[in-house]
């Protein structure tokens, strides 16, 4: 029996996806994108419960799992760090009625995609990796252990997530992190209870939570040389069938953790004329874990400096003013380094530009600053071929 | 610059409008030397398109490839997949299964099926959907999303006509399904490998259609930088028994080193027409050094330098080179079209499959058939340049039309070239390099150089001893003939030594072909023994590497048709770099119907251990190339099963991929692991019927009960294609030596011409003295027949020596075979006085020359 948002419907209409993540997501759901018929649409309230939702959703076309966060190392190094964990169903449940019997264990209808990136802020240098593997043969998936746990993992990269910490872990030849992250708030359900509207139709939306205050210790190596490090971390999880809405060219999405022990959460859907379409929004979450969602009209984002991509020649905004209006909160946020962009050819193939930040501002005129992280998509060109 | 023009113009007056006035010689030289260069040009371009196709195929697949990772003669466990990706040493990994399929209903030409995962493979290998309609991103997903569903190479789109969209009927030993065509490969990277004829599958279909569940045939790594030796032994360490680590490259060189070796075999051969051509150009320029002496001298008395002299005789060589050359250009390309398929079905059937589409020109290739042409005719130029340096002014005082030609002894060139002939011995004992045989090459040449010293001595000592009896048998003419014979000096020598070469040349291929050909024969009937052969579709193709079921296995084991049944399993493993088989099979029932060609070691202590499982037994090839012999221990990784056995025996086996090593397949089974039948071989109990309707019959009951699973060919059919293969082969030889003749032929032509030409005065002389024309030409015919039965004498005892050398010694280091020795007096017999007749028609033109122009005239004249 399946929950009442769980409608399995045909649908045609391309309609907006949500997703901020989604920025990265809008090439590979081209890639990926498959005929509509069959997969699930999330359509009502999502009904999220923990452990079980924080692991995948088959019969959905797209999910991830997305940490971002910045630590500090003892000796006052301070580093941005990204990892991203992306599930694509390729066909429809019902499709696997038609494989052959027995089926090849290679066979299978998701296929996992990961980035993974550091920002030496004081080196000036921004480091990534990506993986992506199909969901078979342990090579990636997601699973949830009788302790509780669910893993989410792609060759030897993995996040844990555990009812009382969760944990990061990717290695590349050039950069590694591992990670302990422990929530100090309930997850924030974004949207109606979860049910985060990204269109006009019921059906152009997405099931969406956040860890958004995750304290932060582990190791992060670079280059070979190993240092402790301990921050604060925001995690997203999000899955949805709906494509994107045509006319949007990219967003402008901002995590934010202030001093004041709230966090803030804002996408902006930047449309082909220049206008911000009406679905953008946000979530305010104050010190206690409570959320408040936020309509496109209760904020404002603009953009004060520009830096452009030597690499893509994509220009992108580095430095925001936003204000929120009901909270009477203005915020002057920067990039912490101006090139955090990601040329991700070797798995979704888009360019995109995530980076840690760092906010100033006032909150109801009491100042306060705080650390976060923008990704940006839609400023540089897709890359248009799969090899 | 000024003395190189002024060269130019006198080479221009001395010596190319003589070559104008004597054309026709200068065409029929250029024509030899031309026919020489284009066989060897040709020959190289050919095998040299194989080569590169091969390589290019290998690098293709392998792509960025560090290390492979394989289990010799079976398959890996797909679950090493993820273990081995997350080994840090361990950058990328890439699963890959493959084999031949067919269009089903087509050709049945196979076609390499590649099942990869498309996505883990993408750091590895390059490939991109054709442009086209319809096209969209991400099309190549489709292999992962659909079941049955490839991307089809070009050629293999352009060779069946289908476009992306359409379903293609694929055959495997396992069954036959539709596949839908996602697209076309653009003609880049991966998709030249095996000429375009390929096609791209995701790696879980490829298992579907082959049945090949869990397992896969290689792992490709790509590893982190800096590795280590100990990150190597690291990896080697998490390995399950009987996996290997090796690099790409060693399938790859192992290829290339037969192809090579193969190309040095063929360039040998057919240099060997360029040689003859050597030949051609020299009694030519000779002949212009010898008749013009006067002339020269006159050039020496006018202040020409001896030097000057030999650059315009060396000029003369150089410009029948260049000339031969640029001619052989359009005899190449004509000639190329006819090789260049045989070569690379020789290569394929040999070796290494090939598929070659198209030639390519290979500079290299090119500059180095320049390069020979143009040293082996300034080489021919050579000593004749140094004789005309010799000219002494005083000569042009000389009222003689041809002062008296300082002729070499011919008796201590004889020695020489008897010594030559000798050293042949020492150096036929010394082994091969690297699968070269340069010690049979140098003792091939230093034969042939050998021969051609000792041809002045020979013509001479027959000439004297021959004269008598001529004057008896041939009245005047003949006479004449023997004494003209007797001191023409080098110059006929030298045609006669062309001569020898071809009919050595004839004479040794003639031999090696029977013995090789009779040898095959016995093995094929003896070892090759059986009545009907089955096994998995495709089975050969696929190197025997999918078992037959165990359905297939029970029916075949009780059919109703009184037979007994041989199963086998052969593996393709490599030993070292060298390639061979491992072949299983149940030896009693075997050896109760065939034998072993046993070379070493048939004694009955050997069967009896082979039967009893106590030891292996080699073919030769392996026994030669591996250095293992009787009582040597035999040591191979097999699937999971290390093998360590005594070697009991060497036989004889024509298989052409490298060595055998035999072995007990009920022991195998007992001692290691169940290898599973790959094949099956029947023989008929009752051996009084009508064999070949029994064979039809039985076929048709196992047709009935197995369906088309199985791939089945009579033993008479399979000897009788064993055979033609043979003769497929040998084809190339028979051409490259009909050319050789040719060029021969051509040798005596010029040879006789010049001579004819030479003396014409001395012929009017004879006329006006009262000799007819009749007996004038009778005379001349004498001289060629002479010539020829001088060189063919040689050139049969020449041909022996070479045949003990290409039998005993160049196939040994060049393949690792030798054959039983046989002479095939038959072919002999009748081609013999065939190549005499060839010989003489060659000498016609030459008589026609004498008294072209009226006697008087040329009394006149002088």
């Amino acid at each position: 029996m399946k929950a009442p948002f769980l409608q399995q419907k045909s649908h045609k209409r391309k309609t907006l996806i949500f997703g901020i993540l989604l920025l990265s997501l809008g090439t590979v759901l081209q890639l990926f994108a498959a005929d509509d018929s069959g997969y699930f649409s999330v359509t009502g309230p999502c009904n999220l419960e923990f452990p079980k939702d924080h692991g995948s959703h088959s019969g959905y076309r797209t999910e991830w799992w997305y940490y971002t966060g910045n630590v500090d190392s003892e000796n006052g190094n301070r580093f941005g760090f990204q990892l991203t964990f992306f599930r694509s169903q390729l066909s429809p449940a019902g499709a696997s009625r038609h494989w052959p019997k027995p089926a090849s264990q290679w066979r299978t209808q998701h296929i996992y995609l990961a980035h993974a990136a550091i920002s030496d802020l004081a080196g000036g240098r921004h480091l990534h990796a990506e993986e992506s593997s199909r969901g078979a043969l342990g090579l990636a998936g997601v699973a949830l252990n009788e302790t509780r746990i669910t893993t989410v993992h792609l060759k030897n990269w993995y996040a844990k997530i555990g009812p009382e910490n969760q944990h990061l872990k990717a290695a590349t030849d050039r950069f590694a992190f591992d990670l302990e992250l422990i929530p100090t708030k309930k997850p924030i359900l974004h949207g109606e209870a979860g049910y985060s509207r990204k269109g006009r139709a019921s059906e152009s939306a997405s099931c969406y939570y956040s860890f958004t205050r995750l304290k932060t210790r582990g190791s992060l190596t670079l280059n070979g040389k190993t240092f402790a490090v301990e921050g604060l971390s925001w995690m997203d999880h999000e899955f949805s069938t709906a494509p994107l809405e045509p006319g949007i060219v990219g967003w402008d999405w901002f995590s934010l953790i202030l001093s004041d022990r709230t966090e803030l959460m804002v996408y902006v859907l930047r449309q082909k004329d220049g206008t911000i379409n009406p679905a953008s929004s946000g979530t305010f979450v104050d010190p206690d874990g409570n959320s408040r969602h936020l309509t496109k009209e209760e904020f404002r984002v603009l953009v004060l400096d520009s830096w452009k991509s030597p690499n893509s020649e994509a220009l992108y905004p580095v430095r925001w003013r936003l204000s929120v209006f009901p909270l009477s909160m203005e915020l002057s946020i920067v990039s912490n380094l101006a090139d955090q962009e990601l040329q991700t050819t070797e798995s979704t193939g888009v360019t995109y530009w995530e980076g840690s930040v760092s906010i100033t501002g006032t909150a109801n005129d009491h100042r306060i600053e705080g650390q976060g992280y923008v990704e940006l998509t839609g400023y540089a060109k897709a890359f248009d071929a799969p090899m | 610059m000024r003395s190189l023009v002024f060269f130019l113009r006198l080479f221009s007056w001395f010596s190319l409008r003589h070559i104008g006035k004597h054309w026709f010689q200068a065409m029929l030289v250029l024509f030899g030397i031309a026919l020489g260069a284009a066989v060897f040009t040709s020959v190289r371009l050919s095998v040299h398109a194989s080569l590169r196709s091969f390589t290019s195929s290998m690098n293709h697949i392998a792509g960025r490839t560090e290390k492979v990772l394989a289990r010799p003669g079976g398959f890996l466990p797909e679950s090493l997949v993820s273990a081995i990706i997350n080994h840090p040493s361990v950058r990328n990994a890439s699963p890959m299964l493959s084999g031949y399929v067919q269009h089903f209903g087509a050709d049945k030409e196979p076609f390499l099926l590649i099942g990869i995962d498309p996505i883990l493979d993408r750091p590895f290998r390059s490939w991109q959907i054709a442009k086209g309609k319809p096209r969209k991103v991400g099309m190549w997903l489709d292999l992962l999303k659909e079941p049955y569903t490839l991307i089809l190479g070009g050629a293999l789109a352009r060779q069946y006509g289908y476009a992306p969209g359409e379903k293609i009927k694929l055959e495997h030993s396992r069954q036959t399904v539709d596949f839908r065509i996602v697209g076309v490969l653009a003609p880049e990277n991966l998709a030249l490998a095996e000429g375009g004829r390929l096609a791209l599958t995701d790696i879980a279909t490829f298992q579907e259609f082959t049945g090949l569940y869990g397992k896969i045939d290689r792992i490709d790594l790509r590893l982190q930088p800096e590795q280590t030796a100990e990150n190597f032994q690291n990896i080697v360490s998490t390995l399950p028994p009987g996996v290997i680590m090796s690099s790409p490259s060693e399938r790859r060189e192992s290829g290339q080193a037969m192809i090579r070796a193969y190309q040095l075999n063929l360039s040998i051969l057919s240099f060997a027409s360029l040689f003859v051509g050597m030949f051609l150009v020299y009694s030519l320029v000779a002949l212009n050094a010898a008749s013009r002496r006067h002339e020269l001298a006159i050039l020496r008395s006018t202040g020409a330098s001896a030097r000057l002299l030999f650059l315009i005789f060396l000029a003369q060589g150089t410009v029948f080179g260049l000339a031969g050359w640029l001619l052989a250009i359009p005899i190449s390309s004509f000639l190329i079209k006819y090789l260049l398929h045989g070569v690379s079905q020789t290569i394929s059937t040999l070796f290494v499959r090939v598929t070659v589409e198209q030639l390519s020109l290979n500079s290299w290739e090119i500059f180095l058939s320049f390069m020979v042409t143009i040293f082996i005719s300034v080489l021919a130029a050579y000593l004749p340049a140094r004789e005309a340096m010799q000219v002494s002014p005083k000569e042009a005082l000389s009222i003689a039309e041809h002062s008296e030609q300082a002729d070499k002894p011919t008796l201590r060139l004889a020695g020489l070239g008897i010594f030559f002939i000798v050293l042949v011995w020492p150096l036929s004992k010394l082994p091969g390099y690297a699968g070269v045989p340069l010690p049979g090459y140098i003792a091939t040449l230093l034969l042939f150089t050998g021969f051609a010293m000792l041809s002045p001595w020979i013509l001479e000592q027959l000439g004297k001893a021959l004269a008598p009896k001529l004057r008896r048998l041939g009245g005047m003419p003949a006479y004449l003939a023997g004494r003209y014979i007797r001191g023409s000096g080098n110059r006929t020598a030298i045609s006669v030594g062309a001569l020898i070469t071809a009919v050595a040349l004839f004479v040794s291929l003639v031999i090696m072909i029977h013995s090789f050909r009779q040898t095959v024969q016995l093995w094929a009937y003896q070892t090759v023994s059986g009545d009907l052969f089955a096994t998995t579709k495709m089975g050969e193709v696929n190197q025997f590497r999918y078992p037959l079921s165990p359905e297939v296995i029970r029916t075949l084991t009780t059919l109703d048709a009184p037979v007994d049944l041989v199963p086998n399993r052969r593996y393709f493993l490599n030993y070292g770099k060298f390639p061979y088989e491992f072949e299983l099979l149940d030896v009693v029932t075997f050896l109760r119907y065939g034998s072993y060609v046993w070379l070493k070691g048939p004694s009955e202590t050997a069967i009896h251990r082979l039967i009893s499982g106590d030891g292996v037994i080699v073919s030769e090839v392996f026994s030669n190339r591996t250095g293992l012999t009787v009582g040597d221990l035999f040591r191979a990784q097999i699937e999971t099963s290390l093998v360590e056995l005594p070697i009991l025996g060497v036989v004889r086996d024509y298989r052409t991929q490298g060595g055998v090593v035999f072995y007990a397949m009920p022991h195998f089974k007992r001692r290691f692991h169940d290898p599973k039948w790959g094949g099956v071989r029947f023989f008929l109990r009752n051996r009084n019927q009508n064999l070949d309707a029994a064979v039809v019959s039985l076929r048709r009951e196992i047709i009935e009960k197995c369906g088309d699973q199985l791939g089945m060919i009579s033993g008479k059919e399979l000897r009788q294609s064993i055979l033609k293969v043979f003769d497929e082969t040998f084809a190339i030889t028979t051409i490259l030596l009909f050319i050789a003749f040719v060029i021969a032929a051509l040798g005596i032509t010029t040879t006789l011409a010049v001579l004819v030409l030479e003396r014409t005065s001395q012929l009017n002389t004879l006329y006006a003295v009262g000799a007819s024309f009749g007996q004038i030409r009778r005379m001349i015919f004498w001289e060629s027949i002479l010539m020829v039965i001088a060189g063919e004498t040689a050139g049969f005892l020449c041909g022996l020596i070479l045949s003990y050398l290409l039998v005993f010694v160049i196939n040994r280091q060049s393949f690792g075979w030798t054959f039983l020795y046989g002479l095939d007096l038959k072919a002999l017999v009748f081609s013999l006085p065939l190549i005499i007749l060839t010989a003489l028609m060659a000498a016609l033109p030459a008589i026609r020359l004498v008294f072209r122009q009226p006697p008087a005239m040329l009394l006149r004249e002088r």
